[in-house]
């Protein structure tokens, strides 16, 4: 096992575990990258979309003539435009390209337009008159089950769905897993806690909204470029929504400035799609920061019912957990997030004893989905401060209390699964050591009272990631360089970069002998998409393989080229393979090409292609109803000590210093994983102290950067310390894991416990603004 | 809102050239839709985050903010315009080494913010860097590595190691 | 439909422009008005720019000790005024947490107060310094002390037509001070609540509070009693003398609740750093 900072390198490193800079420096930093804002086509038209202004309404009738007057404007889509039984949906089929029948939220996309400008466009969206027959709204959760109370999907059961879902009402699917019998264990437990807890609605703000550019081509042929993080999904979303065989879409990709799961399923591009089939014209739209915020997806809201029990020397026994998360109009990845949620409530702990259940509530607001996390920001908000709860009451250091109870080798996850490498404890060794936790945590208790109270808190949690399907190509080009395509998009966080180097490393290639593909849907094998943490892994696994696969083919045609055996020859630095043994002679990659191409062979391909197969759940150990998911992947780990500075004045909450440690298997690219920890943490800040999506009935009250606020520089930590922790996966490609969410999930949990140190009330709603801490600390009784 | 466009001369870069614009265009819809330069960003066209800022008169501004009939007697410098220059250079260097940037979209901004500041500051501390992009919203990076990045260029400057 | 930009070169071409066309509005930095545009919030008919009139840029020192800031003076300027502001120092400092570098770069005084919006920095350090707006109308000057410029919600003293020519301070007094705090939730976002605190030339104090009403809070009772008591109690029963004039918003800043809990304490905070800048240069 091994510690690295991100600027430490490895003796003997060919490309893998080398902080390379990202490939796409070049454009980006001279401001030539082309997002999907930046593309431009000859003639093309440009869209807007009418938004719903009410939560629940039944469309009665559209008119469209002012707006198809209005000069300039070249087609119009609504409802009308589509057929009922085409829908999509992550999960569960529910949703249409647009609005059809019913209005479901708030900001949904009723109409769109294709006009000469976006001006016009815009203008003539105000023109069209939609006749509703507004109807009442379920907004609140925790009523959306009543007997009265409005169903958002008439008809829920009918829809088709991957699983076993149980969506009938407003129930959108239920999940329940369950370990030994934690009903009748209370009894055994020398201290309990429970408690509810809730979380809001976080947007992801990417800096850069959603967008899509259709173009079609004589024969009518669609090519969609958008802003996405998975190709795959916008097919088959799009597709599925207006009922196109996949063989008339062309997926492409465009830089993409972020996503966080917000563009990982569709947003416009159905929409778009469906103005440049009417208009018979290329058309793009992006949506503004305002239409980004109300239309297309934000973090699950939850109450997170918990309790948890122990024995007197802190042995955890017993959790149950009741998880609410408020779903939106659509279905979207709420069960994935539901089913994910579950599974790792009981956070890296060996708890025998659990029932961790719960329902995603369809409600008439926007669809909540996928975001960095993907539920386990959630419930460790809500776990890892029961731990510290029970800490509290056996008057024990919290983390000796997590020591007690961390998974360590043989463990298996809550449902049975093997964990194959786990570097919690050395994390959390770390993390306690940098931060001086003991004699910190002795010194805020000490210290006199003043108006600004210094707390510390940890946090340890987990992410599993290997989640779905993967492929890769990789070609051997006619002079010896490689071309790699694996449909994976690169949204930022580097994927080309650590593919690319992951490809080199195994054929002892220098990095700048790969290419790499840009994703399409024409010519890149599957890949389900950005998202989970699991191109690292997955596509990492799957390049490897493939690099495998040219370099048996390579040896096969230098075999016959150098009349030797192939279990003789080797591949050296710089593209060329010789005989082991005896230095010189061999022949290039370029030779070696050249011979298949001309000789024998034919072109060297190398392709993979595979799906994670180690069962998520042993029946024999935890009865599961509903889980979307039957294998997801392997697991990283991170523990993390957030110091907090609470003004006692205004309970405002500042992060002077924090310490992460992730175990993520193999950094291979390490300032890059650095990067992904740093950048989680300031998300996770905001998610803990400053972010919320405030609705004033159907409403959003905040769908604005004025309004709505993230972290800027001035909230940054002054001294933030990443470690990573490598306990090479056996199964990882050069044994790297994960590390795109982990460093989310521990954010809010870790800041709640130091708050609760420095005040000594606890909060258990996110986030914790001024106004809530200062609540806090009046309740306490700890003014100046 | 559809007002007729008028030719507006616009000194872009050191070049000078007539652009359609309505009276309402702002300067950053003027120089990505009319003249192709797309380094500067909408990210939320209300000059919060950041992402479309250039120079005019040797000031940054908002473009999101900035009439492009108001701009017409001003020497406007975009990223395409300064990438040449060392202050830039020795910034894209340092970015690209530091891993200062992920999906890049707040990048071309964050830049001009940076070079602004160190033509001010040649040697600002990690608190003069926090204060002068404090208008730079990133969602990616958590901000570290940008400061890491801005002293490293600082650093450099100062060293004239840097030759453009 | 915009169909006009004007650039007039005085206050009086300006003012002869707004004059003719009731429908045009005027435009200082744009920050503020070109965002509204955007947002399609509003819809004029023709802007007047002032960004020509030399009458109405900079910072002087008049003969009268007094300063004078010009209408359209950028934040940033403002927030560097490096010359000794006395009690107006409120004011410096309120620009200098305006927003970020690049908006300070933009937005005026001018342009910000006659805008009026209730969570800005200026309106608060302008009442408890005892600024002064000077404003033209067609067919005079007239000058309205800082109190009584901001009227409502996004309404101030200026009829229709007139302009905000400058912002006049008191002359620095011997030993006069001023600090501006800002409670906002991050760095660049408007004010939760803030609060202004003067320590002016004749020694006495003078505060108001921002953010938590339609106008900046300014009670004369609690100025006498701060003057002349600065203990807890006092910062306490001046604080609630404010509080019950206070009639903040519910947003997503705050709640009116937390608004009015925070006043006491803020005033507390600009109190004990005020007292910290005795002795200091002004």
């Amino acid at each position: 096992m091994n510690t690295r900072n991100d600027t430490e390198t490895r003796e003997n490193e060919g490309a893998v575990g080398v902080s390379i800079p990202q490939r796409e420096g070049g454009e980006k930093l001279t401001g030539r990258a082309q997002y999907i804002a930046d593309l431009y086509r000859h003639g093309m038209l440009y869209g807007a979309i009418l938004q719903s202004p009410h939560a629940h309404a039944r469309i009665r009738a559209y008119d469209l003539s002012e707006a198809k007057a209005l000069p300039g404007v070249r087609a119009i889509v609504t409802g009308d435009d589509l057929d009922p039984q085409h829908r999509m949906g992550a999960f569960i089929k529910d949703e249409p390209a647009l609005a059809k029948g019913k209005v479901r939220y708030c900001g949904e996309i009723v109409a769109a337009v294709a006009a000469d400008t976006e001006a016009i466009a815009r203008q003539a969206t105000r023109l069209i008159q939609v006749d509703y027959e507004v109807l009442p709204a379920v907004l609140d959760p925790e009523r959306a089950f009543d007997a009265d109370a409005p169903l958002v999907h008439d008809d829920a059961h009918a829809y088709s769905a991957v699983f076993d879902s149980g969506t009938q009402g407003n129930i959108c699917s239920r999940t329940s897993l369950r370990e030994g019998d934690a009903a009748s264990a209370w009894d055994g437990c020398d201290v309990v806690v429970e408690h509810t807890y809730r979380t809001q609605a976080q947007a992801h703000l990417s800096i850069e909204p959603c967008g899509a550019l259709a173009e079609i081509d004589a024969s009518g042929r669609v090519t969609l470029w958008s802003a996405n993080q998975s190709v795959f999904r916008v097919q088959a979303n799009v597709c599925e929504a207006l009922g196109l065989s996949m063989a008339k879409l062309r997926c492409q990709t465009p830089h993409i400035g972020a996503g966080f799961g917000n563009k990982m399923e569709a947003h416009v591009q159905p929409a778009v799609v469906l103005l440049a089939l009417k208009a018979r014209k290329t058309v793009k739209l992006v949506l503004s920061r305002e239409e980004d915020f109300e239309t297309v997806r934000a973090r699950h809201p939850a109450v997170v019912r918990m309790k948890t029990g122990a024995k007197s020397d802190g042995t955890l026994v017993a959790r149950e957990t009741e998880l609410l998360l408020d779903g939106g109009a659509y279905g979207d990845d709420s069960p994935g997030v539901l089913g994910y949620a579950l599974l790792m409530n009981c956070g890296p702990y060996n708890i025998p004893h659990v029932h961790a259940h719960g329902r995603v509530a369809y409600t008439n607001k926007l669809r909540f989905g996928a975001f960095r996390g993907f539920g386990v920001p959630q419930v460790t908000f809500a776990s890892e401060q029961q731990l510290d709860a029970l800490a509290d009451k056996l008057e024990m250091d919290p983390i000796a209390l997590r020591r007690k109870n961390i998974k360590r080798d043989g463990d298996r996850w809550f449902g049975g699964q093997a964990i194959h490498s786990n570097g919690l404890e050395k994390c959390l060794d770390l993390v306690e050591q940098a931060s001086g936790w003991q004699t910190a945590r002795a010194a805020n208790g000490k210290a006199p009272a003043s108006e600004m109270r210094r707390g510390m808190g940890v946090a340890v949690s987990a992410h599993i990631s290997g989640l779905l399907a993967t492929g890769a190509i990789v070609r051997l080009l006619e002079d010896g360089t490689v071309l790699l395509n694996t449909g994976a998009v690169d949204i930022g966080q580097g994927s080309n970069t650590v593919l690319s180097q992951m490809c080199a490393e195994s054929l002892k290639l220098p990095v700048e002998r790969v290419a790499i593909a840009s994703p399409d849907t024409d010519g890149s094998p599957y890949n389900w998409g950005t998202t989970a943490s699991r191109i690292t892994y997955t596509t990492g696994r799957s390049v490897v393989a493939a690099a495998g696969e040219v370099e048996k083919q390579i040896k096969k045609l230098a075999g016959a080229m150098m009349e030797c055996a192939t279990e003789d020859l080797e591949l050296r630095a710089g593209g060329t393979v010789g005989i082991r043994g005896v230095p010189g002679g061999g022949v290039s990659f370029a030779q070696v090409s050249g011979y298949a191409h001309w000789a024998a062979g034919g072109p060297i391909i190398g392709s993979n292609s595979w799906v994670f197969d180690q069962k998520t759940v042993d029946p024999k150990r935890a009865v599961v109803t509903g889980l979307p998911f039957s294998q997801i992947g392997i697991f990283s780990f991170i523990a993390q000590v957030i110091e907090v500075e609470v003004d006692t004045l205004t309970g405002k909450v500042r992060v002077p210093r924090a310490w992460t440690a992730c175990d993520i298997g193999r950094a291979i690219n390490p300032i890059m994983a650095t990067g992904q920890i740093e950048g989680a943490l300031v998300q996770g800040m905001g998610y803990a102290l400053t972010e919320e999506l405030v609705w004033d009935g159907g409403r959003l009250a905040n769908p604005s950067l004025m309004d709505y606020k993230i972290p800027t520089f001035a909230e940054m930590p002054d001294e933030q310390h990443a470690y990573l922790v490598e306990s090479d996966d056996p199964t990882g490609p050069f044994g790297a894991k994960s590390v795109g969410e982990i460093g989310i999930n521990t954010v809010a949990a870790a800041i709640s416990n130091a708050v609760t140190n420095a005040i000594g009330t606890r909060l258990s709603q996110l986030p914790l603004t001024c106004e809530r801490v200062l609540a806090g600390v009046l309740a306490a009784g700890k003014t100046p | 809102m559809m007002s007729a466009k008028r030719q507006v001369t616009l000194t872009v870069n050191g070049s000078q050239s007539q652009v359609p614009a309505a009276l309402h265009d702002t300067l950053l819809t003027v120089l990505r839709d009319q003249m192709q330069l797309t380094a500067a960003k909408r990210g939320c066209n209300q000059g919060v985050c950041g992402a479309c800022t250039v120079v005019v008169d040797d000031r940054t501004v908002r473009a999101c903010l900035s009439l492009a009939q108001n701009c017409e007697h001003a020497s406007i410098s975009t990223l395409e315009g300064l990438i040449e220059q060392a202050p830039m250079l020795a910034l894209q260097r340092a970015f690209a080494h530091n891993g200062a940037f992920q999906c890049g979209f707040c990048t071309p901004g964050m830049l001009i913010s940076a070079n602004a500041l160190l033509q001010q500051n040649p040697s600002p501390d990690a608190g003069a860097i926090r204060a002068a992009l404090s208008g730079n919203l990133c969602r990616c990076t958590g901000y570290t590595k940008i400061v890491t990045a801005v002293q490293e260029a600082a650093a450099a400057l100062h060293a004239k190691v840097v030759t453009p | 439909m915009l169909q006009g930009l004007y650039h007039p070169n005085t206050v009086d071409e300006a003012i002869a422009l707004l004059a003719q066309d009731p429908q045009a509005r005027p435009m200082a930095g744009g920050a503020s008005l070109v965002a509204m545009l955007n947002a399609g919030v509003i819809e004029p008919a023709a802007l007047v720019s002032l960004a020509s009139i030399e009458e109405i840029k900079g910072i002087s020192v008049m003969p009268d000790g007094r300063i004078r800031i010009g209408a359209f003076t950028r934040h940033r300027e403002t927030a560097e005024y490096a010359l000794p502001l006395g009690a107006a120092a409120a004011v410096r400092q309120a620009a200098s947490l305006i927003a970020n570098v690049t908006v300070r770069n933009m937005g005026t005084i001018g342009g910000a107060i006659a805008f009026a919006d209730p969570g800005l920095d200026y309106p608060p350090a302008l009442v408890a310094s005892g600024a002064e707006v000077e404003i033209a109308s067609p067919f005079a000057r007239r000058v309205v002390p800082a109190r009584e410029f901001f009227v409502d919600w996004y309404l101030t003293a200026l009829e229709p037509g007139e302009l905000v020519v400058a912002v006049v301070l008191p002359r620095p007094g011997e030993g006069a001070q001023g600090v501006y705090i800002k409670h906002a939730r991050v760095a660049g976002d408007y004010a939760t609540a803030s609060v202004a605190a003067c320590r002016l030339g004749d020694g006495s104090v003078s505060v108001a509070v921002g953010a938590c009403g339609p106008i900046p809070i300014a009670n004369d009772a609690a100025n006498t009693l701060l003057s002349a008591d600065r203990s807890g109690a006092a910062i306490t029963e001046a604080g609630a003398l404010l509080e019950r004039q206070a009639d903040p918003l519910d947003d997503v800043r705050g709640s009116a609740e937390y608004r009015r809990q925070l006043i006491p304490r803020l005033l507390l905070r600009a109190i004990r750093s005020l007292e910290a800048t005795e002795g200091e240069k002004p």
